[in-house]
């Protein structure tokens, strides 16, 4: 079967800096795949290379088999490549629902063309992830929690193949931690890919299929949850002496 | 060849001035992200003030720069306190907007106070020059470069160098920062503002002596300003003693090899070529 | 409410349209001239208001629209409705050529950008022969300024059903997506090149539109008039002034502001300028919203509404 993501070498070099480098793995049909890493590890750069707002210095990014050097972000969205920010940026003076309309008109395929059609879906959307009461607010009114998953409904009204989640869980309490969870499960079961980039490691450790660890740009560990955290390089790099 | 001589002479005199009259509004610009329309508008002012204490209070144009300049830090620290900084928080296209409405304002005044008459600050040594070899450097305008590279380097020495210049820089980063030294930040603006309206002001002073003026002038220097801002870049200082020089002897090699209606072609072309090259200047950080 | 108001445009509209029937040749001449400044504020509004990219650029379209009519009247001795259609491409080639590597510029920069790129269409144009030089072009005369009126509302229409097309179109939310947030908008999978230079086009379009007319009938222009950067912060004001990024803000921005102008000038003509500059001044600490906020959130606020914006955005 044609992974849903293969990264293949991929290095980014910033001034002096090497944020991700010579990064390989698969992300397969269907699968959760989380990945770890202390701050500064590299891991919204990743994302950023797989989404197309950063160019690796080397390396390539293959969708479905398909290489994505030198394609611009917004085909990568209509390919079906999905992301949110960790950074979270709503469309402030819209509205919810027309900030997640904007990702049913566009996304992937190229959207819909009819803005009603692409509002409905919106709604269906938002309910989805729990924000079906706060469809008529301006996006820059909503709260934290709010706009994590206002982000999730943004690129899933996409209707992406590939969803990459930027830190979507940092910040919640434990039971919104858990509704995200079910939500990210959920997306999973309808098929679409996930890449989950996360701080809040029992959250990831039980909602991945895999786990992922980078450290300083470079991939330490590519495996079973559990037998990942359990891994000795893991545990002193990433995690310190006895911190789990 | 010895025209050419000339020529860069001219345009390098001309540009120290052009140095100085940027220096205002890029400090404005970098540190309080207001760009200021009315900049040019404050020159003209500036200028104005010279020429009334020369021909009436009889003060020699360059002695009377320091009270043109204090009297335009005032101006502009009332303006900024008691306008500006109510809308420092607003929308890019509000802050444009509001200096551009103050530059009509300003225009106004200035045909209603001076009428629209051309007039020089002409001191008795206004025709005199020195001779150099093959060319002729007028007293005027070496007078008003080296005064205006000296103000230009004495600000970034004060910028660098002094408390408050270093308070003034932190601002530039974040509003914080002022507070950290002790600083309240509408004062702070404040006098950001005014420094950077008497630097235009003395330079306005300069200006008269070397060229006409009229209530009219401020907008063409308002987009010479920017040009060198943008060439120069906004994080350093002497950067806009580079986009000066380059600027004024650019213009007046246009004005040799290809016409005089070129001369601003020149310019602005060459600032739209920089902005979409390196968008941070030309000695500004890569992006 | 919708009916009503659809009612009330309408009426507005038939009211305008008969004024050159009923009104003084005065009257009319203001109309023109206040209804192309309402053409250009609402052509900005598709570029500033709706995409957030502040153009001091749609000047050029103008002076492009001017020449387009001129050079094809008195050089070429064609019609005008082919004048206005030379104008139009000449906006979009400028537009297309000029706006991609431009509108890679954000903010101040693109503002000074469009600016610079103004001064040197001047220049350029100055020196061209075949558009008279600096001397500018003389055009064949047509007294019919019920025609230039009609034509002029007509425009404006144009225009403004465009915009409102906007507001409900996969087009428009890409072009405010990309105003709100253009990296956001780009992993949405919004083209944001590509629409960003048709915004612009589309922009130069109507202002050029404008031009052609207004050469023809003022039957005169020369560089200095036709790329006026003046008009442009004129049209940005107006835009600002009635509410940008709203269907009817600009054109009530315009409208209104062309009649306190116009009053202003007849009424202290030595100082219209002045109070000019205090009515943009006031305006923006006062409503930096624009009057289609005003006449939105006063109701509810009242007074406190201007005291609530100064606290907003000051120090």
């Amino acid at each position: 079967m044609t992974p849903a993501l293969e990264i293949k070498h991929v290095t980014r070099r910033f001034a002096g800096l090497i944020a991700v480098n010579d990064v390989s793995f698969l992300l397969q049909p269907g699968e959760i795949l989380g990945v770890i890493g202390p701050n500064g590890a590299g891991k919204t750069t990743l994302i950023s290379l797989i989404s197309g707002t950063l160019a690796p210095t080397s390396g390539d990014v293959l969708f479905e088999g398909q290489s994505l050097t030198g394609m611009p972000a917004y085909r990568r969205a209509r390919l079906g490549i999905g992301r949110t920010f960790q950074i979270m940026r709503p469309f402030p003076g819209l509205s919810v629902l027309d900030n997640v309309a904007v990702g049913a008109l566009f996304g992937h395929g190229g959207g819909h063309a009819r803005l009603a059609k692409a509002r409905e879906q919106a709604r269906a959307q938002l309910d989805f992830v729990g924000l079906g009461k706060f469809v008529d607010q301006r996006a820059d009114e909503l709260g934290g929690p709010g706009r994590k998953r206002l982000e999730l409904a943004k690129a899933l009204a996409m209707q992406p193949k590939v969803l990459l989640c930027d830190e979507v869980m940092a910040g919640l309490n434990l039971v919104e931690i858990d509704e995200v969870i079910a939500v990210i499960r959920k997306v999973r079961d309808t098929g679409i890919s996930v890449l989950v980039i996360e701080h809040v490691i029992k959250a990831i450790k039980s909602l991945s299929d895999r786990l992922l660890v980078l450290h300083h740009g470079e991939k330490i560990a590519d495996g079973e949850p559990d037998s990942v955290l359990a891994n000795q390089t893991v545990v002193e790099a990433y995690l310190g002496k006895r911190r789990i | 060849m010895d025209l050419l001589g000339q020529v860069l002479i001219n345009g390098a005199l001309l540009g120290g001035l052009y140095a100085m009259m940027a220096l205002g509004l890029a400090l404005v610009w970098g540190v309080l992200n207001i760009v200021n329309l009315a900049h040019g508008a404050f020159i003209m002012l500036g200028a104005y003030v010279s020429l009334y204490l020369f021909t009436y209070a009889h003060i020699d144009p360059f002695l009377g720069l320091p009270i043109t300049a204090v009297v335009m830090f005032a101006v502009g620290y009332g303006v900024q306190r008691g306008i500006l900084n109510l809308i420092v928080r607003a929308p890019m296209f509000n802050t444009l907007l509001i200096t551009f409405g103050l530059e009509v304002v300003l225009t106004y005044l200035a045909q209603l106070t001076f009428s629209a008459d051309f007039r020089t600050i002409n001191p008795s040594y206004a025709g005199d020059s020195i001779v150099l070899g093959p060319v002729v450097l007028p007293l005027a305008r070496l007078l008003a470069f080296g005064v205006a590279i000296a103000l230009t380097v004495g600000m970034w020495l004060f910028l660098l160098r002094t408390r408050l210049g270093r308070a003034i820089r932190a601002t530039a980063q974040n509003l914080v920062a002022a507070r950290l030294y002790g600083v309240e930040p509408r004062h702070l603006y404040a006098v950001t503002f005014g420094i950077g309206i008497a630097l235009a002001g003395a330079a306005g002073g300069l200006y008269g002596t070397v060229s006409q003026i009229n209530p009219y002038i401020g907008a063409a220097l308002t987009a010479k300003s920017f040009a060198i801002s943008i060439i120069g870049g906004l994080d350093n200082p002497l950067g806009v003693i580079v986009g000066g020089l380059f600027l004024g002897i650019l213009e007046s090699l246009a004005a040799l090899y290809v016409g005089p209606t070129y001369a601003d072609v020149a310019s602005f072309g060459v600032l739209v070529l920089v902005l979409i090259v390196r968008p941070t200047g030309l000695l500004g950080k890569a992006a | 409410m919708t009916a009503l108001r659809i009612i009330l445009i309408l009426a507005a509209l038939a009211v305008l349209a008969a004024v050159p029937w009923f009104g003084s040749d005065v009257l009319i001449q203001f109309g023109i001239n206040a209804l192309l400044l309402a053409v250009l504020a609402q052509g900005w509004n598709i570029i500033g208001g709706y995409t957030g990219y502040a153009s001091f650029g749609n000047s050029v379209f103008y002076g492009l629209g001017s020449y387009g009519v001129a050079i094809a009247m008195v050089q070429w001795h064609l019609p005008f409705a082919v004048g206005l259609a030379f104008g139009v491409v000449l906006a979009v080639a400028f537009a297309v050529l000029l706006g991609i590597p431009v509108l890679r510029l954000r903010g101040h920069y693109f503002a000074i950008a469009t600016l610079a790129l103004a001064q040197v269409m001047t220049a350029i144009v100055s020196n061209v022969e075949l558009a008279g030089q600096n001397i500018g072009l003389v055009l064949p005369p047509l007294n019919n300024d019920r025609l230039f009126y009609e034509l002029s509302l007509g425009l404006l229409v144009l225009v403004t059903l465009t915009v409102f097309w906007l507001t409900r179109s996969r087009f428009g939310f890409g072009l405010i997506a990309i105003r709100e947030n253009e990296e956001g908008a780009e992993v949405m999978g919004v083209n944001t090149t590509l629409y960003k230079t048709l915004a612009f086009a589309l922009s130069g379009v109507f202002s050029a539109l404008a031009g052609g007319i207004h050469a023809y009938w003022v039957t005169f222009i020369d560089p200095e008039s036709a790329f006026d950067i003046s008009l442009n912060v004129k049209m940005i004001i107006m835009a600002v002034f009635g509410g940008p990024g709203t269907v009817l803000g600009p054109v009530v921005g315009a409208l209104s502001l062309s009649a306190i102008s116009e009053f202003l000038s007849s009424e202290v003509t030595s100082v219209a300028g002045l109070f000019f500059g205090i009515v943009v001044v006031a305006a923006v600490v006062l409503m930096p919203r624009g009057l289609a906020d005003v006449f939105r959130r006063f109701r509810k606020t009242g007074w406190r509404y201007f005291a609530e914006n100064i606290r907003a955005h000051r120090l």
